[in-house]
């Protein structure tokens, strides 16, 4: 999965906006699960939602409907299994994309509370913008299709077969003999 | 702790690893004649050769150890569980997934198991421009054989070739590019599709199944969990070795071996970082430069009729000019794994597009591409914190672009109706009249295909010249006596083909080198 976004980047979408600073919340308000796992803000949440709702709409199609998979959920804790500093530029991406809706895409709320047609042409004008917008919403799309299709069922749904030996009684071969050989010598 | 599953197969040889937790707070102080870093590819055929000449080896690891009736055939929890930074290594720029594994058994336990020897070109090249006159094809095919041997490798059997593999041959026929089944290391093969996520059934001949069960019978100590971090150095000999076995519960305990010999198989991401972070070794100025990874991206081609391509063994067949890396040459091994992998490899667009694409993709061919890619990338240490810096060179992007142009056109040709491309946002071919406008309007840049390294390379380069290479001809490092480099941070050039064979063959090459300087 690649869920990293380098350091400089961000500092020049810092020169491109420059105010980026200044409106964009705070990042010491990330929120950490009292077992030291990572916890979603509000705001992630949110973000995740509204961005899976236009990019794998579900509903009216033969895949697993969104509301019964904890797309979210499975996002939290893949934050959980990242090193701190790829964290923190995943988070900051987020926030940026959120908010960039602001910042660099003409609309005067963030993208969550954008309406899905805006969403959807939001999302169109980041794929197609600089490398760090096409990084970002690549970062956005793969954790919602890792949230989404982790799930054994919603693979089902397009013909997927999961895990297979242990349904099918397939037995282990266990480790393998050791070989015989005739010499010890170098060849 | 002994692997759970021998009770049931108790003829067969034990694999023994020692746990943190049962290493008492304390630490341990152990000595041995050998002591190995790593237990992947290298780490794990040194360790059984040494131990088979009567040398008593200690192994350190600094992964898990996850036998393999806990493996869940499921790709997301295998990446959290058996994969380096649980799936998350990536090149600085943030747009090139970096996979190893981490685990006892190292990359051969999430390995697809192709099996290719070096080719005969690539290790010209060696010898005219790094002095490695001692590797030809000739003499390695000894060590080739062997390996060979002993991990069960052969090309797939008819019935393991599924349709996937069987539209990508005969597409490349049609065209005139050679095509075949692929060879793999796998006994009886049970076809779960799962190599990505370890083999649930042992059929895999993996490290963990094979060599390091058969050191282990042989008297190796190995200990999982357990990551080398620090060397003790005198007279241009490392003395021991000091590593950390952190428990489950976070507690850190102290291992030290004390050693006469000294492996470093930590894989080529690693090892260089080791002497790095111990400043030792570097007189050439090369460690962690001359870094490769075969930059590698998937191509789908839908047609009109159900494909499965994820039904069967995970790589069945392969295209490809491989005895021309040098020349631009490019390899198309035909595999698809589960939907996680299946979105992440290829943009199916948004909303409506994107469910019809998921909907589909039981319709697509599928196949991954490898370039033999120039050494321009590095492996260093910024502050604590690893980089891998590595972009696709100019030159290389020329060999992306033919790999992509050769797959459209045998989709195309075996039948295929649309292509689609591995572009971050949606990029399709819809007919093959299209393929030449559409492959050449494709652009080299940051953050523009979906890239997956399987292979890093290159960063321990192997070399005759002390002032051009870290490590001599038989491996050991030119600046330290002790110290043997068997990984595939040793490949002086990358190798187009999928390494695991060359780095079983050059380790038991330099075991022997050893064995004979004994
Ligand atoms: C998903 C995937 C698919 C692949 N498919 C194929 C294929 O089909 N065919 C093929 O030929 N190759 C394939 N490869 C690559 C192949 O497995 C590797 O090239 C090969 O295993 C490299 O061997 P190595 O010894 O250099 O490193 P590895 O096998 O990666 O072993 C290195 C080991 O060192 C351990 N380590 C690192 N640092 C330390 C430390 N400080 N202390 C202790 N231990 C440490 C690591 O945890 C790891 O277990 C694949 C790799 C991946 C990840």
């Amino acid at each position: 999965m690649e869920l990293k976004l380098h350091r400089r980047t961000f500092t020049k979408l810092g020169i491109l906006t420059g105010a980026s600073a200044i409106i964009l919340p705070s990042c010491s308000e990330v929120a950490t699960a009292p077992e030291g796992g990572v916890r979603l803000t509000e705001d992630e949440r949110e973000l995740m939602e509204r961005f899976a709702e236009v990019y794998l709409p579900t509903e009216g199609t033969s895949l697993k409907p969104r509301s019964e998979v904890p797309v979210v959920d499975h996002i939290e804790r893949a934050f959980g299994l990242m090193d701190e500093p790829i964290l923190e530029q995943v988070r900051i991406g987020l926030k940026l994309f959120d908010y960039g809706s602001v910042l660099i895409g003409f609309h005067l709320s963030r993208f969550a509370a954008l309406s899905a047609e805006q969403r959807l042409d939001y999302i169109r004008r980041w794929e197609n913008g600089i490398a760090m917008q096409r990084g970002i919403v690549g970062v956005l799309k793969k954790l919602i299709c890792l949230g989404y299709w982790q799930d054994i069922e919603a693979g089902r749904a397009i013909g997927y077969r999961g895990p297979v030996s242990v349904a099918g009684g397939v037995v282990s071969l266990g480790n393998a003999p050791m070989p015989e050989r005739a010499t010890q010598e170098p060849i | 702790m002994t692997d759970e599953r021998t009770a049931e197969l108790p003829s067969l040889p034990v694999l023994r690893v020692t746990q943190p937790n049962e290493i008492p707070d304390s630490g341990l102080r152990l000595q041995a004649d050998v002591v190995i870093v790593g237990s992947g590819a290298a780490g794990a055929v040194t360790a059984y050769e040494l131990s088979r000449s009567g040398a008593k080896v200690v192994v350190l690891e600094a992964g898990p150890h996850i036998p393999s009736n806990r493996f869940q055939e499921h790709a997301p929890t295998a990446l959290e569980t058996l994969y380096e930074d649980h799936g998350n290594q990536l090149n600085t720029t943030g747009d090139l997934a970096i996979l190893q594994g981490k685990c006892i058994g190292g990359s051969t336990v999430v390995n697809a198991a192709v099996c290719f020897r070096a080719p005969d070109q690539v290790l010209r090249h060696w010898a005219s421009e790094h002095g490695l006159d001692n590797l030809s094809s000739e003499a390695l095919a000894p060590y080739f054989e062997r390996v060979e041997k002993n991990l069960f490798i052969h090309p797939n059997e008819p019935h393991e070739v599924n349709y996937n593999g069987r539209l990508l041959i005969e597409g490349a026929e049609k065209i005139g590019v050679p095509a075949g089944p692929t060879p793999r290391n796998v006994k009886s093969c049970a076809l779960s599709g799962h190599c990505i996520s370890g083999c649930r059934t042992d059929r895999k001949q993996s490290m963990l199944v094979t060599y390091l069960p058969w050191a282990s019978q042989l008297g190796a100590t190995i200990l999982s969990g357990t990551r080398a971090e620090t060397f003790e150095v005198r007279n241009r000999r490392i003395t021991a070795v000091q590593a950390s076995a952190i428990d489950e519960d976070g507690t850190k305990k102290p291992v030290r071996v004390e050693a006469g010999l000294v492996i470093i198989a930590a894989g080529a991401v690693q090892t260089p970082l080791l002497f790095q972070r111990n400043e030792i070794g570097n007189s050439s100025g090369q460690i962690g430069l001359n870094f490769a990874c075969h930059p590698s991206l998937a191509v789908f081609g839908e047609h009109e009729n159900d494909v499965y391509a994820w039904v069967g063994a995970t790589i069945t067949a392969h295209a490809g000019d491989i005895e021309n890396p040098l020349k631009g040459g490019y390899l198309l091994e035909a595999g698809m794994v589960g939907p996680v992998v299946t979105s992440a490899w290829i943009d199916g667009g948004i909303g409506r597009d994107f469910v019809d694409f998921m909907q589909r993709s039981k319709k697509f061919q599928a196949a991954v591409t490898l370039i033999h890619d120039h050494n321009v990338g590095r492996v260093y240490l910024d502050g604590d914190r690893k980089q891998i810096e590595y972009d696709i060179d100019d030159r290389d992007f020329e060999s992306v672009r033919e790999a992509l142009r050769g797959a459209a056109r045998m989709y195309f040709a075996a039948g295929a109706r649309r292509v689609y491309l591995p572009v971050t946002r949606r990029t399709t071919i819809d007919r093959e009249s299209d393929i030449d406008s559409v492959i050449n309007g494709l652009r080299n840049g940051k953050h523009m295909y979906r890239l997956t390294s399987y292979h890093p390379q290159g960063t321990m380069r192997m070399g005759a010249d002390p002032a051009k290479s870290v490590v001599g001809p038989d491996g050991r490092c030119h600046d330290l006596d002790n110290v043997y480099v068997p990984d595939a941070s040793l490949f002086p050039s990358s190798l187009l083909v999928n390494p695991q064979l060359t780095v079983y063959g050059m380790a038991s090459y330099i075991s022997d080198r050893i064995l004979a300087r004994a």
